[in-house]
């Protein structure tokens, strides 16, 4: 349909600058936002086409998959080992309910790992078939860009094929990078943890972020030593404080090393492992180094200096409201643009790109109240402004409602953590700005807080709802009284 | 405040208010005096909040005055031993107590005396909820699903030498002590918060006298929170039977149980029965379980549950049960006898307390169920007599009791008639799996609103494709076509009650499809879900003739969001074949 579309115009001739282009799009990468913005392109109407290097776990300058950094190296993936992981704990829990156990319980790394890479391989195949009924041409090799209008995919056998397109997108994502320390080539990223042949007896973890968390608790709860380094008082920096403390105390509960404020400096290899050395002089040796020290956009092989598509200091692509980069006929969307790396965003975006490119209807993306959960165990989940971005960019005063409570579970499982839940309030507006909860389902509790959110829900529309009771969300609808007023209008306030 | 018109200097003085407790209450109280006493009340209340430790202050000779009862129907000005007395520390009378303490009312609460079983002497602080539902329910919810967790975790590489055993002793034990604990809990709170608490059986004398095992007190304002027991239906052998009280607190494993009933709790003890490994067999009159929820949520569910092992036998009423020999249970049924049951558990509905409370004498009006009647207000027929929770059978859950009893505490004592809001009360069943709604079914809204959209997803969720269990995971979204708000949310699948608590803040609020949609999903989460419906499954207008239609390849071609798709094998599982 779009072809013909096409070729009427053509042959009509009435518009000089409709050149025929072999594409309406040519997406480069077929991940979260590419096959998105290529799917809905191709609903519109929109010839498409998309490339994607070869399907691997393991991601390098050839190496991708469709389906991308979240359903094989990313989310997904993660998700299984955290569900796997969980089991550990749980069954220690189940002693206290009356369940005779072994006390050795047994777990099979490799089992886990082969039904996790079948899964995987399972799904990069229900992504092809979903952009192949799409009618989506799918290339594989990789894609670079030669002008504003024309990519040139290199695949496989080396053979290079040349398209033309009215737009192109980059959704090419990004990558793990390893920090520039002696020996960094014995550490391993994220891409590497999801697939390692065997399970580390004694891992280091690098870094505070989400992905470092995510890894420890998973190597713990699969039984594991974990020693984790973070150059932070706290982890999960750009978290709300109060809820880092929370997850590092869970952290610790759960038999985790913390390391704050320190640096890794050095690893060596050894005959019994990998000898790690920090900046405050420590020594330890481990089997496995994991460097979640942050992602780059996967910018470097695009040729995008040779067209005009401008970069930023990280090596992101630079784009509008409307994700077009600085080449009118250039798009891109999700992590290759650094604005908020998480998969629902990336889809986001690859929608609002295909309704103003194809749909006829300018979209921006909307980052506000975009919901986030770390997958640690337990688990963290926030929604809106943390109390520190609220006081920061409050006119009047913040209220803070917090709850710390036992979870029933723990009542006779004996087991020793907190749930922590907290909404933060404007005063004079009555307006939820922020939820967070770190405790058991927190991610799956937190999506419903966030439509309430979004829309602007009140603290009396949170205390007009009724509990589900027993459960531990109930929480949220049931915070009576405040626990800290911060008066910020006395606050100074500048034009600087 | 309204005091100070009647010189609050003096009034604050302490002669002032001993004189006003010890006011002869047969004295004619002047008019303008008594027009004064509304406000009045408030006043003594705050008195009594001095007294850091309230006893029960019983004057007996001060009763022959109470009858006096202004023509106007404005208090008398006199005094009370106290200015609220609660039969039943439950959840809503516990609610109600304590919030009237805070706000400054003198405040009694009478209630039997603990035991795990109710009967008309027994109970316990913390009521039904705590001692004999919703807590050690849950608990054994906990219990029950570990034999499902173990499947699963074979699934995730997690292997057993041997058969992970359930020792029922040690659950029982464990559950028992934290119900000791939280009864204790719950007492700590009454007395935190200044109120009495009386142990025994409350009864109604007069519409300001409760008779406490033979001591009277008077109260301003009466508090029926009494609650409700399980019936079971009066049939040959019904003595062989237990209830949920009984089943809650077995002294050994059942064997093979028979559950009689269809609704929740009859669903609940399945599951929990289920995963302790007994053989449980589900008796219901209607042809599918949990009449009154959404047609899809009650296919579903019956579905699932089967699948875990449960056998139903549907359009089967209980006629007889027997018992043989051996001390097996047979249970006989309009469709013929299932022999060999250790256990029959009834669960075929709960019946008010309103037994020997002294109700009709007083001139409390009841139903024919022999719930109490209330207005609005929870208001009984006797303007001094009030009643909250399961004993008024309107919405049978602690947090509407709670709700209840919050809005009593405002209307009597803080100067703000307050009605209990049934609108959008979301609600859980603890199934396995467990199920989360709020709002209309669809067959509510149909006949509510005429036009809607309907949005399902029905899919296998992640840990189902790792672990290879039949898990799958239901989710509905109905909308009003015309305004396009979400009026109802249903889910069955894992963690459904607690994905439903947010959602219900957003239905409660009015809040649109759009507004869903506006909404950026949580990765990876089933609650998502409810964020990416992009498609109706179908379109209800009455207008022209119920016209449903189906859009299942529309939905997996072109709209269904990826997401959905990885995790419900969408295409390949649920539509395709």
């Amino acid at each position: 349909m779009a072809r013909k579309m096409l070729v009427d115009e053509e042959m009509n001739q009435t518009n000089q600058e409709e050149a025929y282009y072999d594409f309406d799009l040519f997406v480069i990468g077929a991940g979260s936002g590419g096959v998105r913005a290529a799917r809905f392109s191709a609903n519109y109407g929109a010839k498409v086409g998309i490339c994607e290097l070869p399907f691997h776990p393991i991601s390098s300058e050839v190496i991708g998959g469709v389906g991308g950094t979240c359903v094989i190296r990313g989310c997904v993936p993660k998700k299984i080992l955290v569900y796997g992981a969980a089991f550990g704990s749980e069954l220690e829990d189940a002693r206290n309910y009356g369940w005779e156990l072994n006390e050795k319980l047994d777990f099979n790394w490799k089992k886990l790992l082969h039904k996790k890479t079948d899964e995987i391989i399972r799904l990069n195949g229900i992504y092809k078939r979903l952009l192949s009924n799409a009618g989506v041409k799918l290339f594989e090799g990789e894609g670079k860009i030669v002008g504003p209008n024309e990519v040139e995919v290199t695949q496989l056998d080396g053979t290079k094929l040349s398209y033309s397109a009215k737009h192109i997108l980059i959704a090419t994502g990004s990558r793990a990078h390893r920090p520039p320390i002696p020996g960094q080539g014995l550490g391993i990223t994220s891409d590497e943890a999801l697939s390692l042949e065997d399970l580390p007896k004694h891992a280091v973890v690098f870094g505070g972020g989400y992905i470092a968390v995510e890894f420890a608790s998973i190597w713990r709860g699969l039984g594991a030593n974990v020693d984790l380094f973070f150059r932070k008082e706290l982890p999960l920096r750009g978290f709300d404080d109060e809820m880092r403390a929370v997850v590092a105390r869970n952290l610790e509960g759960r038999g985790i090393n913390l390391h704050p404020q320190t640096n890794l400096t050095e690893l060596i290899k050894t005959d019994n492992g990998i000898k790690v050395t920090t900046d405050h002089g420590e020594e330890l040796i481990a089997d496995v180094v994991l460097f979640a020290t942050g992602r780059l956009p996967n910018s470097k092989r695009l040729n995008l200096e040779a067209v005009g598509v401008e970069l930023d200091n990280t090596g992101a692509v630079k784009v509008d409201e409307y994700s077009r980069t600085s080449i009118p006929s250039i798009w891109a969307v999700g992590d290759v643009t650094n604005r908020m790396n998480l998969t629902p965003v990336a889809l986001m975006e690859g929608t609002c790109f295909a309704k103003t490119v194809f749909g006829k209807e300018p979209s921006k993306p909307d980052y506000s109240h975009v919901p986030c959960a770390v997958f640690s165990i337990p688990p963290l989940s926030v929604v809106g402004l943390s109390e520190e971005q609220a006081i920061e960019q409050a006119n009047g005063d913040v209220l803070v409602f917090t709850s710390t409570f036992n979870p029933m579970k723990n009542t006779v499982s004996g087991r020793q953590e907190k749930t922590v839940m907290k909404l933060v309030v404007d005063a004079e507006t009555d307006k939820v700005l922020g939820a967070s909860m770190c405790g058991p389902d927190a991610p799956e509790i937190m999506q419903g807080i966030a439509v309430a959110l979004k829309c602007g829900a009140t603290k009396a529309q949170f205390d007009s709802t009724v509990g589900i009771h027993p459960s531990a969300a109930e929480e949220f609808v049931t915070m009576r009284s405040v626990s800290r007023r911060i008066t910020c209008s006395g606050k100074p306030k500048t034009n600087l | 405040m309204a005091t100070t018109s009647f010189t609050a200097p003096k009034l604050s003085s302490p002669t002032f208010q001993t004189l006003c407790r010890n006011l002869p209450l047969s004295l004619p109280i002047p008019k303008t005096l008594s027009s004064f006493s509304f406000h009045l009340s408030p006043f003594l209340s705050r008195f009594h909040l001095h007294h850091h430790h309230p006893t029960p202050r019983f004057h007996p000779r001060r009763l022959f005055a109470v009858r006096a009862e202004s023509e106007n129907g404005a208090e008398p000005l006199r005094h009370y031993d106290f200015d609220l007395f609660t039969i039943g520390a439950g959840s809503g009378g516990v609610r109600a107590s304590r919030f009237a303490a805070n706000f400054g009312a003198s405040v009694a609460v009478c209630e039997l005396p603990f035991s795990t079983i109710s009967s008309e002497t027994t109970g316990g602080v913390g009521g039904t909820c705590v001692l004999r539902g919703c807590v050690p329910k849950k608990l054994m919810v906990y219990a029950s699903k570990y034999s499902h967790e173990f499947d699963e975790s074979n699934g995730f590489g997690w292997k057993y030498d041997t058969e992970p055993k359930h020792d029922w002793s040690t659950l029982m034990a464990n559950k028992n002590a934290e119900l000791q604990r939280l009864t204790g809990i719950y007492k700590n709170i009454l007395n935190k918060a200044g109120v009495t608490l009386i142990e025994g059986r409350g009864k109604i004398v007069d519409p300001h006298t409760v008779d406490v095992d033979g001591k009277l007190y008077t109260a301003r304002h009466i508090l029926i929170s009494v609650g409700g027991r399980p019936f079971i239906p009066d049939i040959p052998g019904s003595e062989y039977a237990i209830d949920s009280d009984a089943a809650l607190d077995l002294p050994s494993k059942p064997e093979k149980v028979a559950i009689v009933g269809g609704g929740y709790i009859a669903l609940e003890f399945a599951g929990i029965f289920n995963g302790l490994t007994s053989e449980v067999h589900v008796f219901i009159r209607q042809k599918k379980v949990l009449r009154g929820f959404d047609e899809e949520i009650r296919d579903f569910v019956g579905e699932q549950m089967a699948l875990r092992g449960i056998q139903f036998h549907t359009e089967e009423s209980p006629q007889a049960i027997v018992k043989s020999a051996d001390g097996s249970l047979s249970l006989k049924t309009n469709k013929g006898t299932t022999e060999g049951f250790s256990h029959i558990m009834f669960a075929t509905g709960r019946r008010p307390n309103t037994k020997n409370l002294g109700l009709e004498s007083v001139g409390v009006k009841i139903n024919k169920n022999g719930a109490i009647e209330v207005d609005e207000y929870s208001r009984t027929t006797v303007p001094s007599i009030w009643a909250v929770g399961d004993v008024t059978d309107r919405i049978n859950l602690t947090p509407v009791a709670l709700m209840e009893g919050a809005a009593l505490a405002k209307t009597l004592f803080q100067n703000e008639p307050t009605k209990p809001d049934y609108r959008a009360v979301p609600s859980a069943v603890f199934s396995q799996p467990p199920i989360g709604q709020v709002g209309l079914t669809e067959e509510q809204a149909i006949k509510e609103y005429g036009d809607i959209d309907v949005y399902t997803a029905n899919f296998r969720p992640l840990k189902a494709t790792l672990s290879g269990l039949p898990d799958r995971i239901f989710m509905k979204l109905i909308v009003c076509a015309k305004t396009n708000k979400v009026i109802g949310l249903h889910m069955c699948g894992e963690d459904s009650a607690e994905i439903a608590q947010g959602f219900a803040v957003a239905v409660k609020a009015g809040l649109t499809k759009v507004d869903f949609d506006a909404t950026v999903g949580i990765h990876p989460t089933s609650a998502e879900e409810f964020v990416t419906m992009r498609t109706p499954t179908r379109k209800i207008r009455q207008s022209s003739e119920s016209q449903v239609y189906h859009s299942f390849s529309v939905l997996c071609i072109d709209t269904c969001s990826l997401i959905c798709l990885i995790f419900s094998n969408l295409i390949t599982e649920n539509h395709w074949s």
